[in-house]
């Protein structure tokens, strides 16, 4: 039988620059970016700090907007969109993992994750079943009811990617995941994320500096100076890193 | 989503506790300073109250029901002779010292009704009875006052006890003996002092002083004549001024005395000013302490809103929550203030001072002022929402 598989391209970026500031003292972010992320792959993006990987994923996820170049994500041309449209398009689309964890401390584990279902506009009982089914995914079980902050930095982690995928988005995007986190738990964060994630339709993007969990990708992109210097399929290619 | 907004809300109970104090604080200054505004104007028309006739005939230069000008006896012939008049009745009120039997002086407020009508007499006699007004030498005197004239025994434990005077009680009015007959029952006046009442005639005995004792002619139209047309021809062909006693603030009438009396202490003294000040700080505290609670609960919450909007919520949903939680805290605050204000209110009313008219119109501006600050609070929390950036989110 034949082991051949379509690639299908999720994200691709063409010629993106990005700068911050006036204009005289301009930082360049983004410089000429190239890149491509495809459905069903887990896909790195490593480099130095300051370099532009977070800048580059807002743009991936419309949060922020390119000074030049084109965004297509899903076929769907983000430079082209009105600020509503691109809120409309994260909502269906996107789901997010960051690295401060930004779980709501007044609200319960459960209503922290029922958030990208209620945005939605799904009921609030079938959120709640909905948040339920994913908590016991992640492992915490008996916790929904309880404070997210009264978590453990790992569990929190924990809460905030069953908030990340209970609404079951083609694109998932971390920010520096396990960055918070001590190395065990960092690994174990990292693990579940593949785990929960990895499906034949979706594309998950992990920008991280943590050599540790370089094998949970499929690819790696790596960044140098607002530019995507290379892209490899093992981690053991990219022989001591310098940050 | 709204659930979850309020779950924020009532999440934060510190900052919740904040923000009701302000807002409740700020109803309860406007709801009890306006309950009390309004109730010393009601007290400036007191008499209008206490004695009922649908016309009052006065003086033309009087202004203001407690500042009567002195008329002529003849006046009360020459408005009967209106056509119209079912019956006229003279009015004698005047303030004066009455010295009670351990020697002090007190102010009471003397008022004279015409003995053979009793026209302008108390509605309600707790104690003894009008008809004995005919007797020498006697007079009705106000519930509040019996205990305010009353005289003061220590009891055996070093206590103070006050007797209210009683039927047989004696005074003296300008020498001349006073014996209560009754105790009445009437609306409090602004002038303070305990009402006494008397006959007419005695009124002009007890204040032998005064050539003029008469203040008004109290008139009841005939049957099928209007008010307004016989109050009409009563100033035209007498030259007198002719009133209605109507005292509903709300929906008082052409040619109202009361109303004339509220207006007269609005313009004349600083009521008004004083009251309105404490209410407009209510105001300031309110916007203040609420918009300031509600701003820093926006601001430490700026982060989450920031996530929700990166995770593709729409200006709009967050707009809604933020008025959802901004009008929620000043539902409870109002609802809170006003409470605490009648509370207050209630004990006040037993007290008998000062006096408190919460009026629903109150409770409708109260409301609408603390719904007001809310939504400011609302406003300027979308404003940070609408600002922050959602690429933010990524930034720790
Ligand atoms: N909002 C901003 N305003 C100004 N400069 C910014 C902003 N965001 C990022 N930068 C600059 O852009 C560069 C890339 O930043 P970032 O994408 O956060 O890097 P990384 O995530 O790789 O650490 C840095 O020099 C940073 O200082
Ligand atoms: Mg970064």
């Amino acid at each position: 039988m034949s082991t051949a598989t379509n690639i299908v391209t999720a994200v691709r970026i063409h010629g993106v620059d990005k700068s911050f500031g006036p204009a005289e003292s301009a930082v360049m972010a983004l410089k000429q970016v190239e890149f491509e992320a495809r459905q069903g792959e887990l896909i790195m993006l490593v480099g130095p700090s300051g370099c532009g990987k977070t800048t580059l994923l807002s743009v991936i996820a419309g949060t922020l907007r390119a000074d030049a170049g084109t965004t297509e994500v899903f076929g769907q041309r983000l430079d082209g969109l009105t600020q509503e449209e691109l809120t409309a398009f994260r909502r269906k689309n996107l789901g997010f993992v960051f690295q401060s964890f930004n779980l709501i401390p007044t609200l319960s584990v459960r209503e922290n994750v029922m958030v990208p279902l209620l945005i939605q506009g799904t009921s609030y009982a079938e959120a709640a079943a909905k948040a339920g089914e994913i908590l016991a995914k992640v492992g915490l079980e008996g916790r929904e009811d309880g404070s997210a902050t009264a978590l453990s930095g790992g569990q929190q982690q924990r809460v905030a990617i069953a908030r990340a995928l209970v609404h079951e988005p083609p694109l998932l995007i971390c920010d520096e995941p396990t960055s918070a986190l001590d190395k065990d738990t960092g690994g174990k964060v990292m693990e579940m994320i593949r785990e929960l994630s990895h499906s034949p339709k979706r594309c998950v993007i992990v920008v991280t500096h943590d050599q540790r969990i370089f094998r949970f990708a499929d690819r790696i992109a790596e960044m140098e100076d607002g530019r995507i210097s290379r892209v490899v399929d093992d981690p053991r290619q990219l022989e001591t890193p310098s940050y | 989503m709204y659930r979850l907004a309020l779950n924020m809300l009532f999440g934060d109970r510190a900052k919740l506790a904040m923000l009701l104090c302000g807002l409740s604080f700020s109803a309860l200054l406007m709801a009890q300073q306006s309950s009390v505004f309004f109730g010393i104007m009601s007290w400036t028309y007191t008499p209008m109250v206490n004695i009922r006739a649908s016309i009052w005939v006065s003086d033309s230069e009087v202004e203001q029901v407690n500042d009567a000008k002195p008329m002529r006896d003849t006046d009360v012939s020459r408005v009967r002779s209106v056509d119209g008049v079912s019956w006229a009745a003279p009015l004698h009120s005047s303030i004066m010292q009455a010295r009670m039997p351990n020697g002090k002086f007190k102010l009471i407020s003397l008022v004279g009704i015409d003995s053979d009508t009793f026209a302008g007499a108390p509605a309600t006699l707790t104690q003894g009875n009008i008809e004995d007004l005919r007797l020498p030498n006697t007079v009705l005197v106000d519930e509040w006052g019996a205990n305010l004239l009353g005289h003061v025994v220590i009891q055996p434990d070093g206590s103070e006890k006050i007797i209210p005077l009683q039927i047989g009680d004696t005074f003296e009015l300008n020498d001349t003996e006073a014996r209560i007959v009754g105790i009445c029952r009437v609306k409090r006046a602004f002038t303070g002092g305990p009402f006494v009442y008397t006959t007419y005639d005695r009124a002009k005995a007890y204040t032998a002083n005064v050539r003029r004792a008469l203040s008004y002619v109290l008139v009841e139209p005939r049957e099928g004549v209007s008010i307004d047309d016989l109050r009409l021809r009563i100033e035209r062909e007498t030259g007198l001024k002719a009133w209605t006693s109507d005292t509903d603030l709300w929906h008082w009438k052409e040619g109202s005395l009361a109303r004339s009396t509220f207006w007269w202490f609005w313009k004349n003294t600083g009521i008004p000013f004083s009251f309105g000040t404490a209410v407009l700080l209510g105001l300031f505290v309110g916007i203040a302490i609420s918009g300031q609670t509600f701003y820093s609960f926006v601001l430490e919450n700026l982060k989450y809103f920031a996530a929700i909007k990166a995770m593709g919520a729409s200006m709009g949903v967050l707009a809604r929550m933020l008025l959802l939680q901004a009008l929620t805290a000043g539902l409870l605050g109002f609802g809170l203030g006003v409470g605490m204000a009648q509370a207050i209110g209630r004990g006040m009313i037993e007290k008998g001072m000062p006096p408190f008219v919460m009026y629903p119109q109150i409770l409708w501006a109260t409301f609408v002022l603390v719904l007001g600050i809310s939504f400011t609070s609302a406003l300027i929390g979308m404003v940070k929402v609408a600002r922050v950036d959602p690429a933010s989110v990524f930034r720790g």
